[in-house]
């Protein structure tokens, strides 16, 4: 029984680089050695990654501190991002990124339930600690023992993260070689080899396929079919540009819909990236393109560049010796931040279930499995934001009203709907305050409060509802703007990185 | 505010008083109205129990003082369940509430133990758990706080008397406002096109009318199936045991776990309570018949019996829903799974409080209901399989229903988790029960070693890991014997009524 001692990647990009540097770091010592096969980058000057907050954990695991990424790839914290013209009563809302309470206290949602059931007319978000923070340009650093708690994600400029993420890793002892994949031999539901464009032949105990769409290994092996999530997340093209930065900067990102899809507006200190999502039944590359500066209302310097996105998953992800991460697993567009986290979950997997010999992966089950569920997850998330739109009487966003949705998301919309809990289920990557304040945001209130509630005096509800905008406002004007925060970028990781080794 | 929900629990016992005591704690006076009934006549099935750690969260909430309500139920405390004979006859070994290894190592600890192993070392994974040796060694006292400490790495539980515990909830419930109503139902009133139960007649004539009813009338199930007709799902393809019979017998050894031995055609369980023994023989009518089970029973006692043996029929399995139409089951109207991991009152707990988040107004909506039932059919079935576990992994063949269940089908995700395992050591995480140490100690306890271990263990250097497994095992073994002794610990702590106030640091 021997072990896994030599890990070949084959991909580009943030993928290839965020697997290599997972494994090095955490196998490195015990003699696993990490080659990166380095697949020409699909990476345009326009491209942008937007984060969750959640990728601080991968950052701290493999030691790339903020101010780096601040630095070098031109970041700006983002502590929420603003939905603009899905319809219905609500012209726009801001989906923030609070921390949960912690303790068992009844969550705070019933406060305002029973609040707007008795005449409270303030919106759902300014109790929130993060959306509040974002709309008033502000960074939610953490504060020692405050149960009130709000993070931030990044916005981050792709090529730029990409080359951080590799300089870092070859540092680490890293090998890697530019090439192009000729050819893959497979034997059974094993790849003996891969065949580069120069006659060299890659063996490994264990291949990860960080290649995005283009799946190059994963795709050549039994029972990787891809599923296409297209009936219920329409929209198949990605168009992204350039305009001015913002000043002063702001911190969150902005999502607003249009009749055949939505723009994204994420900021960064240099620029803001532009993205169009769109359904090419709707609208040809050529009138988005012309369309795109009116919607974006800026200026767009350079060049667009227009690609295919095809949302969905494989059957399966890990075969035999081979692993998929990031988009060659399975891919859904930007709409909140979720690209990069798709990678950082399958790299998260991948090693927990690390395997333990070369020869046979049971693990691989377990792996497939996992990643269905997160997936899922995911994918009904930003599916609610279609489920719900309030867009009438346009063709896409119509349908999307209409279609009936997986029994997941429907269950999560039922309950919230009654009673403002958010059942939640292993594997979930936003938690009830997310849920929330999706749904709240597009409008779907809570019919009953959690009877508990009523177990304080009347008195005490609404002193608590009064209390908790306070506290908000009051921390929010204690928060640097971005401007500060780029200067002296301060985050306390107050969970330590899991000790596996 | 709208009236109150008049909500009706047929049936006393655990069941019915947990479920009391939950609802006039944690709904206001003015939400619902809460009436128990209950029958003196009825038999409740009681036997001595054992129970989990959520137990003590349970009783923390609704504010019942831990010395006292141990006082009231002649309670000893529970550090875990030792499986005697369960893996090769002459094994056994402990599932603790508590990790292997220190504090710090959660989910590494395991593979760092294989690894010395499979390098030769000779001690069992038993030597690292606190909580273990603390059971065997007879001692017993509260966790440290800190959490950097070896002996923060563990909870407890209790042995008692289950109808001591109802009783004792019952004062708190009446008092909280939790109305009693002695009787025997005669008639089940429903309503004629909802199918709703709209009233209980009782055999003095007296209709008792509510809105939402709670079954806790046990295995008669007499609303959830004799009235509404829910169907049941019959697990006894995998939990073939079908009968039981408890015997009390004299107090023994104060043993801070509960034993379960494996046996003929089944398994025993020995409780030890302050005052007697509860015990029990849990066996499969298939394999065994009844008198020679009542036989071996008293044969394997380890003091004299108090009384007979007392027999009850049962079958593993559930109603598939809990609540239907306007009626929730608690308890063993609910569904059953024999006691081996003691999860029947966790059951209850877990029924009754998720009742809470999701009670209805006078008119069920139908949401609410369905997000219950799949909270409760998680839970069985996570339990459900565990116990499959147990049985699945047993390496006796010395009779029928041994090899039966070594053979037998389990559920996919069982042989799944079981597979990963044997291969690397690597065991599933999940919210709920069980936690991975527990599916631990039952899977090395039985013998399943795994091939080999996660390359993570790789990163200490060799010297360094003989040393570190060393440090801790005499760590454990020199704290485990400064602990008090188990029985001298509950005579201080809750024996008699003090007649002097009970020391400082003793009551949590």
């Amino acid at each position: 029984m021997r072990r896994v001692e030599q890990v070949a990647i084959i991909g580009a990009d943030a993928s290839a680089w965020m697997a290599a540097a997972a494994v090095m770091r955490s196998l490195g010592a015990t003699g696993v050695r990490v080659r990166v096969i380095e697949l020409p980058s699909l990476l345009q000057m326009v491209d942008t990654y937007s984060a969750l907050p959640a990728l601080d954990g991968f950052h701290h695991r493999v030691g790339l501190q903020d101010r780096k990424l601040l630095e070098a790839c031109k970041a700006l914290p983002i502590a929420g991002q603003r939905f603009s013209g899905w319809g219905g009563e609500m012209p726009q809302f801001m989906h923030g990124y609070d921390r949960p309470a912690g303790d068992t206290k009844l969550d705070f949602m019933h406060f305002w339930t029973k609040g707007r059931q008795e005449g409270l007319r303030s919106d759902f978000e300014s109790f929130s600690l993060g959306a509040t923070a974002a709309k008033a340009g502000r960074v939610p650093v953490p504060v020692k023992g405050a149960t009130l708690g709000a993070t931030y994600g990044y916005n981050i400029d792709a090529r730029a993260y990409s080359a951080l993420l590799r300089h870092c890793t070859l540092q680490q002892g890293v090998e890697s070689k530019v090439a192009t994949v000729a050819d893959v031999e497979i034997e059974g539901e094993r790849i003996a080899a891969v065949i580069l464009e120069d006659g060299e032949r890659v063996e490994a105990d264990l291949f990860i396929d960080a290649s995005g769409q283009q799946a190059v290994l994963i795709g050549q092996l039994p029972g990787t079919e891809f599923e296409s999530w297209r009936e219920w997340l329409p929209c198949d093209r990605m168009l992204v540009a350039s305009g001015n930065a913002l000043r002063p900067y702001p911190s969150f990102s902005q999502i607003s819909a249009f009749q055949q899809g939505w723009i994204g507006h994420f900021p960064l200190q240099d620029r803001t990236a532009v993205v169009a999502i769109y359904d090419s039944r709707e609208i040809s590359d050529q009138e988005m393109a012309e369309k795109l500066p009116g919607l974006a209302r800026l200026p767009i310097n350079g060049d667009a560049v227009v690609s295919e996105l095809n949302q969905g998953m494989r059957k399966r992800g890990w075969v035999g010796n081979c692993v998929a991460v990031g988009e060659s697993l399975f891919s859904l567009e930007p709409l909140d931040a979720v690209q990069l986290h798709i990678t950082h979950n399958c790299i998260s997997q991948l090693m927990t279930l690390f395997p333990v010999e070369a020869e046979a992966f049971p693990e691989a089950e377990a792996y497939n499995h996992i990643l269905r569920i997160v997936a899922t997850n995911l994918r009904d998330f930003q599916l609610a934001h279609y489920k719900l739109n309030q867009r009438l009487g346009e063709p896409l966003w119509d349908r999307c009203r209409d279609v009936a949705i997986p029994e997941t998301l429907q269950r999560k919309l039922d309950i919230f709907a009654a009673r403002g809990h958010i059942p939640l289920f292993d594997f979930e990557t936003f938690q009830e305050h997310g849920w929330a304040s999706l749904f709240i945001g597009h409008g779907v209130i809570p019919q009953s409060y959690d009877p508990r509630l009523d177990l304080l005096p009347e008195q005490e509800q609404i002193a608590s509802v009064h209390q908790r905008m306070e506290d908000v406002i009051s921390r929010v004007e204690a928060m640097p703007p971005v401007e500060e925060f780029i200067a002296n970028p301060a985050r306390e990781n107050s969970v330590p990185a899991p000790s596996m080794g | 505010m709208s009236e109150p929900l008049k909500i009706v629990i047929l049936g006393g016992g655990t069941a019915g008083w947990m479920a009391a005591i939950a609802l006039s704690t944690f709904m206001p006076r003015d939400r619902c109205h809460v009436r128990l009934v209950e029958s003196e006549e009825i038999g409740i099935v009681g036997v001595g129990e054992a129970t989990l750690p959520q137990i003590k969260n349970f009783n923390d909430s609704v504010g019942v003082d831990e010395a006292e309500m141990m006082r009231a139920t002649k309670a000893t405390f529970k550090l875990g369940i030792e499986f005697v004979d369960w893996g090769a006859k002459g094994s056994k070994y402990i599932h603790p509430f508590g990790v292997h290894g220190p504090a710090d190592m959660a989910h590494i600890f395991h593979h760092r133990w294989l690894r010395a192993v499979q390098q030769g070392r000779k001690s069992g994974i038993e030597d690292y758990s606190f909580a273990v040796q603390a059971a065997r060694h007879g001692r017993f006292d509260f966790p440290d706080t800190d959490t950097s400490k070896i002996d923060s790495t563990y909870s407890y539980a209790y042995h008692f008397d289950a109808g001591l515990y109802s009783a004792h909830l019952r004062r708190l419930a009446e008092q909280r406002g939790t109305t009693r109503t002695e009787g025997k139902v005669r008639e089940v009133i429903q309503d004629p096109e909802s199918g709703d139960i709209r009233s209980l007649v009782l055999e003095s004539g007296e209709t008792i009318s509510g809105d939402l009813f709670i079954d806790c009338s046990g295995f008669r199930s007499l609303l959830l199936d004799k009235t509404l007709g829910v169907r049941w799902e019959d697990w006894s393809k995998w939990l073939v045991c079908d009968r039981a019979f408890a015997v009390p017998s004299e107090r023994d050894e104060l043993s801070p776990f509960t034993r379960s031995t494996a046996m003929e055609a089944g398994w025993r369980w020995r409780i030890p309570l302050q005052h007697r023994t509860g015990n029990g023989y849990v066996f499969s009518s298939s394999f065994i018949d009844e008198d020679a089970a009542a036989e071996a029973l008293l044969r394997s006692l380890d003091t004299k019996a108090l009384a007979d043996p007392r027999m009850i029929k049962f079958q593993a399995g559930r109603r598939v829903v809990s609540w239907e139409k306007n009626c929730v089951a608690i308890g063993l109207s609910s569904g059953f799974l024999e006691p081996l991991e003691s999860t029947s009152i966790y059951l209850i707990q877990v029924a009754a409080l998720q009742l809470l988040p999701q009670l209805p107004g006078k008119r069920i909506d139908q949401r609410l209901r369905d997000e219950y039932n799949r909270q409760i059919d998680k839970e069985y079935e996570r339990i459900r399989d565990f116990l499959i576990l147990h049985y699945k992994l047993n390496r006796r063949d010395d009779s029928e229903i041994w090899r039966y269940c070594a053979a037998m089908e389990v559920p996919e995700s069982l042989t799944r988790k079981i597979e990963l395992f044997r291969h690397s050591g690597f065991i599933e995480r999940y919210h709920g029960l069980f936690s991975p140490p527990s599916w631990l100690s039952v899977f090395i306890g039985q013998g399943l070693i795994p091939e080999s271990y996660s390359p993570f263990a790789d990163t200490m250097p060799e010297d360094k890991l003989i040393s570190f497994l060393d440090g801790l095992r005499s760590e454990i073994h020199d704290k485990v014997q400064e602990m008090p002794r188990h029985d001298q610990f509950i005579e201080r702590y809750c024996a008699e009524a003090p007649a002097i106030p009970v020391a400082e640091g003793m009551s949590q």
